[in-house]
């Protein structure tokens, strides 16, 4: 199913679009917390810096002090301080 | 989360090391695998730190071969550790235990004894007696006979009028409360004989003093029977007057009077043969019920049925019982006026049982009417005794010269 397609489903029944679209979700508690969602594996990870494939790209997490507060095979918890959250192409 | 931290605690985890250049791919392929890492942290390059259960590690193991990276284990947390280290320290959970045992040991006996009396004389006596008696310091608390104690301080001493021996931690305190005798009048001092009661006077009997009253007069409480001033001469103006301590039999007929309502219709409990058990965990006074299933009954009656003492009663006394709880039903039962009638009197006879075993009874009389509202019988009993009514009291002065 092409993207536009699961769009438009999603908007006529009015699912969650992360769960249609198959795309991450990322949360953010203020400064100290970001909880990603269907993430597609970590590619880097120092206390800087945390880089996680998703199917929309890389998230990148900047900050000091980073820390995977948890990880399983759909979520992840960083902690730390964040500074900046970038999504690559 | 805390649920999650509790049940890793239990469970067991490891901190390890991940020590390879393709630390991230590790973490991944254990995401994949469904094995919960927690608390990730970079050291540098190419270590990393994490946190893992204990099952998962093995499986960890396995992984990190692949990935070409090592695992070393820097600690080892969890009670499931706890209990293994301390399996082979057996010389310092034998001390713990003894410590345990030594307190609650050393808590079983009576340290200190308090009286909780303002006479000062009387609590010094008490706590001799009661050394005397084997309740001294360093006495085992359990099993205590409270009431023994009680009965002989009360036996020996007239003046305690309430005791109670309460055992607070390792201190045994005993309360008193002493008796407020009525002042027993000396021979000496003057008084004179009053009644007690209403009656009517049967008999009189004075010894010294001189009678107002004579057989046959009707008195009232408070009547002055046999009185103590004595007027000497009557010739002079002036009385003379001789205040003595007036003494004296005055037996008077006197009556009581008690009455008692009985229903004619009367609600009673009837078991049905229905029955359900329970089981109650007993751990020394408090009660833990265990049920199975409610109790649907509206009435019904509880019933121990079987008791398992699992610790003695000295060592804290836990115990099982089983509980019967049997249900009932209220069935109505009607009586007539007859049965009513000897009912009452059988009651009234219980509660005037004091007074005709101790007294002269010259007269009984018994009553019988219906309620207004016809449903029940009010039975009323009046028995006329013979007693001595006298009871002394003291002339003050000044009332002398009235």
């Amino acid at each position: 199913m092409s993207e536009g397609i699961r769009q438009k489903i999603s908007d006529a029944l009015d699912l969650p679009q992360d769960v249609i679209l198959d795309v991450p979700k990322v949360i953010l508690t203020g400064r100290i917390a970001a909880f990603i969602e269907n993430h597609k594996g970590i590619i880097q990870y120092n206390s800087e810096l945390v880089k996680i494939n998703t199917s929309i790209g890389v998230v990148c997490i900047k900050g000091a002090g980073l820390l995977i507060k948890t990880i399983i095979a759909d979520e992840i918890t960083v902690e730390g301080k964040i500074t900046a959250i970038e999504l690559e192409e | 989360m805390l649920l999650i931290k509790l049940w890793n605690y239990l469970s067991g985890y490891v901190i390890i090391k991940i020590v390879g250049e393709y630390g991230e791919r590790l973490l991944n392929q254990a995401a994949m695998k469904n094995l919960y890492l927690w608390d990730v942290k970079r050291v540098n390059d190419n270590e990393l730190t994490a946190k893992i259960n204990v099952k998962d590690f093995f499986k960890l193991a396995r992984l990190a071969k692949k990935t070409r990276s090592r695992i070393y284990v820097l600690q080892r947390v969890g009670l499931f550790f706890t209990i293994s280290k301390l399996k082979k320290r057996k010389a310092f959970l034998f001390g713990a235990l003894l410590f345990v045992v030594a307190i609650y040991l050393m808590s079983s006996f009576i340290w200190n004894i308090e009286i909780k009396c303002p006479d000062d004389d009387l609590s010094t006596s008490v706590i001799e007696d009661l050394r005397k008696w084997g309740l001294r310091e360093g006495t085992f608390k359990y099993g205590l006979d409270k009431q023994y104690y009680l009965n002989k301080l009360l036996t020996k001493y007239k003046n305690i009028s309430w005791a109670e021996i309460e055992i607070r931690g390792s201190k045994l305190i005993v309360e008193l409360v002493k008796k407020q005798l009525p002042p027993e009048l000396e021979e000496s001092t003057p008084c004179d004989i009053i009644a007690s009661k209403d009656g009517i006077i049967e008999e009189i009997v004075n010894f010294r003093g001189e009678a107002l009253v004579e057989p046959g007069q009707t008195v009232s409480k408070g009547d002055t029977l046999i009185t103590g001033k004595v007027v000497l001469d009557q010739d002079q103006d002036q009385d003379q007057v001789l205040l003595v301590h007036a003494q004296g039999i005055v037996k008077a007929r006197v009556w009581y009077q008690r009455a008692v309502k009985v229903p004619l219709v009367k609600t009673k409990m009837i078991p049905t043969g229905n029955s359900k058990k329970s089981l109650v965990l007993q751990l020394g006074k408090h009660v833990l019920n265990f049920q199975f299933g409610d109790i649907a009954y509206n009435h019904y009656d509880k019933k121990t049925l079987n008791e398992f003492s699992i610790l003695p009663r000295l060592s804290g006394g836990i115990q099982f019982n089983i509980v019967e709880y049997a249900e009932m039903k209220p069935t109505k039962e009607f009586l007539d006026i007859e049965e009513a009638s000897r009912e009452a009197e059988a009651e009234l006879l219980l509660q005037l049982k004091g007074i005709l075993k101790e007294k002269k009874v010259t007269q009984k009389k018994m009553e019988y009417m219906l309620d207004s509202d016809q449903t029940s019988v009010i039975g009323s009993m009046i028995i006329e005794v013979i007693e001595d009514i006298g009871q002394k009291r003291e002339i003050k002065y000044g009332e002398e010269k009235i």
